[in-house]
């Protein structure tokens, strides 16, 4: 089987793609014959060695995957074989063929293709996630989302406009704001030509946005806490801007401001039917039309380099997705 | 009347008491005729100058009491003269009369005392916010106190327990503790002897807590960030300690934690319906006897500056009220 490995940290070039046998399988588990794989910012970070969780050598990166459940083990009973599935697991989706518990086996919508199953789980429930259970974002709120035409910004633009909020979004150039527009963002600003603080502040009439989805960090967090009504939930889901912010607990105390950190895999890991349920509204809200996932590229896993290039270098909009050659 | 006056910023000796002019009733306001006042950590950063909100000088102090209502502004309904009731504002509670809005006033329930009356609002309302508003508390969670021997503090354990809450009791000092474990607290832990960390882990046999109330910051809030449960709720209530946390934001994302900024005093205004139902609540607990306000101290007016001392020096066991016009108010 044709898998992309890691064997030592480094960067995406120092992947490798080999023929390696099939992986053993036990009660509980599923096997998927993989056909496409969503990229995400943390594989670039789990090869370098600076994810918190770092699997033994080789393995193969890969977050999500979406293919057909080929062989299930002892017990397992939501999932049979020829079921059509998307697998969110700890790392391992790139490859041909991924050994999956139950657990993380989602049946996917019978009219939903692969590439877009692949690419459709670890964004959107992020978004969900962050939006509905810490962010309690209700109708007719204000929500602030960062790095809009990313992967998971993308889909925080979307979930916010399906939940009903009015949706202002961030990112660095025109093309990136006019994607996050057409994914239904009613307010876009350019963080890199205007002082998006008094941007936000002059679309809300002085109020501040009531809800922030960051995954990016860094001064772009700090500025945002200046920038929000009272009762403000942020929601902290990475640092692509590379900086760890420190977050003055003076300034939540006076605004009532509360910032989350979420980190969605414990959610998957530890809470799995809250994530079952994340996904039944997902892919509600999917086949009504409310979700539209961007797929910006599409690679074969021999290319797997340069689609990690893509994400680290801030050019990627949307959801890039790995193919292995199964159609 | 008579009033404590801070004619400058500074510590308590800059307090005086003097003879001000009644306030003016006013349409939907009701005048109070004060009982008893009590003094609250807040006063203290108030006038010091370092509390958030602010008012020119000379200004009353004063932040909680309770009394009778004597007069009512045009327009008053749901309160009448000679009802007992019990409040809080930002000033000019330190004083034989206060002037608020009728809607400001909380009823006090007959057979329990304005001494016990002027101790409720502020502690217990602070605690009960905290983990009702902030970290949404569901009975069987693990509730970690600090400063729990405190006004805060304090309120913060009863109502944990009363919310059903496991409640773990952080001060400083073996007395501290045994006061908190006494309010009804299941653990202590003194600070001053004892890692915060390794016994709350001990305690909770290597969970964590999932909610953490903390008034007192710096090395408090440090400890707690490394003794949490995922999806814990950390609720930042003040900076007692003198150390305001600058909290690294990766440490909340890969735990799953929330740093939960906190200001009780803004709620009144921005959401009277929640602040009116929380008082409601809390003065049932009451009646219950499932809440306890602890007295410790109840001095003349005119020792405010003494009053406010044993907070500052932290020799309270309890409660310190000013006995304004006492239960004769």
């Amino acid at each position: 089987m044709r898998a992309l490995l890691c064997r030592q940290w480094g960067p995406p070039e120092s992947l490798t793609v080999e023929e390696i046998d099939p992986a053993p399988m036990g009660a509980g588990e599923v096997r998927i014959a993989v056909h496409a794989a969503g990229l995400n910012f943390a594989d670039t970070l789990m090869i370098a060695g600076e994810y918190q969780r770092k699997p033994p050598f080789p393995f193969s990166p890969g977050l999500e995957a979406a293919g057909v459940v080929t062989e299930v083990g002892a017990g397992v009973t939501r999932l049979k074989p020829g079921d059509r599935a998307i697998a969110l697991v700890d790392s391992g989706a790139f490859r041909a063929e991924l050994v999956a518990v139950e657990r993380d086996v989602i049946p996917m919508p019978a009219e939903m293709d692969f590439v877009t199953g692949a690419g459709f789980g670890a964004a959107y429930c992020t978004a969900h996630g962050a939006l509905d259970w810490l962010g309690r974002l209700a109708p007719g709120e204000v929500l602030l989302v960062h790095g809009a035409a990313g992967g998971v910004g993308l889909g925080a633009v979307e979930v916010g406009k399906a939940m009903g909020a009015t949706v202002i979004a961030t990112a660095s150039s025109p093309e990136k704001l006019a994607l996050a527009q057409a994914h239904g963002a009613d307010h876009p600003i350019n963080y890199r030509t205007e002082d998006f603080r008094a941007r936000v502040l002059e679309i809300t009439d002085g109020r501040g946005a009531d809800v922030v989805f960051d995954p990016v960090g860094g001064d772009v967090f700090l500025t945002s806490l200046r920038c929000v009504a009272w009762d403000a939930r942020l929601v902290i889901i990475g640092f692509a801007s590379g900086t760890r912010q420190k977050i003055p607990a003076n300034i939540l105390l006076v605004k009532n401001i509360a910032a989350y950190g979420f980190a969605w895999t414990q959610y998957r890991r530890e809470a799995p039917e809250m994530v079952y349920d994340s996904m039944e509204r997902l892919f509600g809200w999917w086949r009504e039309g409310k979700l539209a996932p961007h797929i910006s590229e599409v690679f074969d896993l021999a290319d797997a380099a340069t689609a990690m290039r893509r994400l680290t270098g801030r050019q990627a909009t949307g959801r890039i997705v790995l193919t292995t050659g199964l159609d | 009347m008579r009033a404590v006056i801070c004619p400058q910023f500074g510590p308590p000796e800059v307090l005086r008491v003097a003879d001000v002019p009644r306030p003016e009733i006013a349409p939907g306001m009701a005048r109070v005729r004060i009982a008893y006042a009590a003094i609250n950590f807040a006063d203290i950063v108030m006038i010091e100058g370092a509390y958030q909100k602010k008012r020119p000088l000379p200004f009353v102090a004063g932040m909680e009491y309770s009394g009778v209502v004597t007069e009512c502004g045009p327009g008053v309904a749901g309160v009448a003269p000679g009802d007992r009731v019990m409040s809080f504002e930002f000033f000019d509670c330190f004083a034989d009369e206060i002037v608020a809005p009728a809607a400001h006033l909380y009823p006090v329930p007959d057979g329990k005392p304005l001494t016990e009356a002027a101790a409720l609002p502020v502690g217990y309302g602070t605690g009960h916010g905290a983990l009702e508003w902030r970290a949404r508390m569901r009975p069987g969670e693990w509730v970690l106190v600090h400063g729990a021997a405190g006004g805060v503090g304090l309120g913060t354990v009863e109502v944990a327990k009363a919310m059903g809450g496991t409640v773990i009791a952080c001060a400083g000092g073996a007395g501290k503790v045994k006061r908190a474990l006494d309010h009804g607290a299941d653990y202590g832990i003194d600070y001053t002897a004892e890692d915060i960390r390794a016994r709350v882990l001990e305690i909770t046999g290597g969970r964590g807590v999932d909610v953490v109330v903390d008034p007192v910051g710096g090395d408090a809030w440090e400890a707690s960030l490394r003794c949490v449960n995922w999806r814990a709720r950390m609720v930042i209530v003040g900076f007692a300690g003198g150390r305001v946390p600058q909290i690294p934001a990766n440490i909340l994302l890969v735990k799953n934690v929330a740093a939960v900024g906190y200001w009780w005093g803004d709620y009144r205004e921005k959401r009277p319906a929640m602040m009116r139902d929380s008082v409601a609540k809390l003065t049932d607990w009451w009646r219950e006897g499932k809440l306890r306000p602890h007295v410790s101290h109840i001095l003349p007016m005119e020792e405010v500056t003494e009053a406010m001392n044993l907070l500052v020096r932290r020799e309270a066991t309890g409660r310190v009220l000013l006995d304004i016009g006492g239960e004769e108010a």
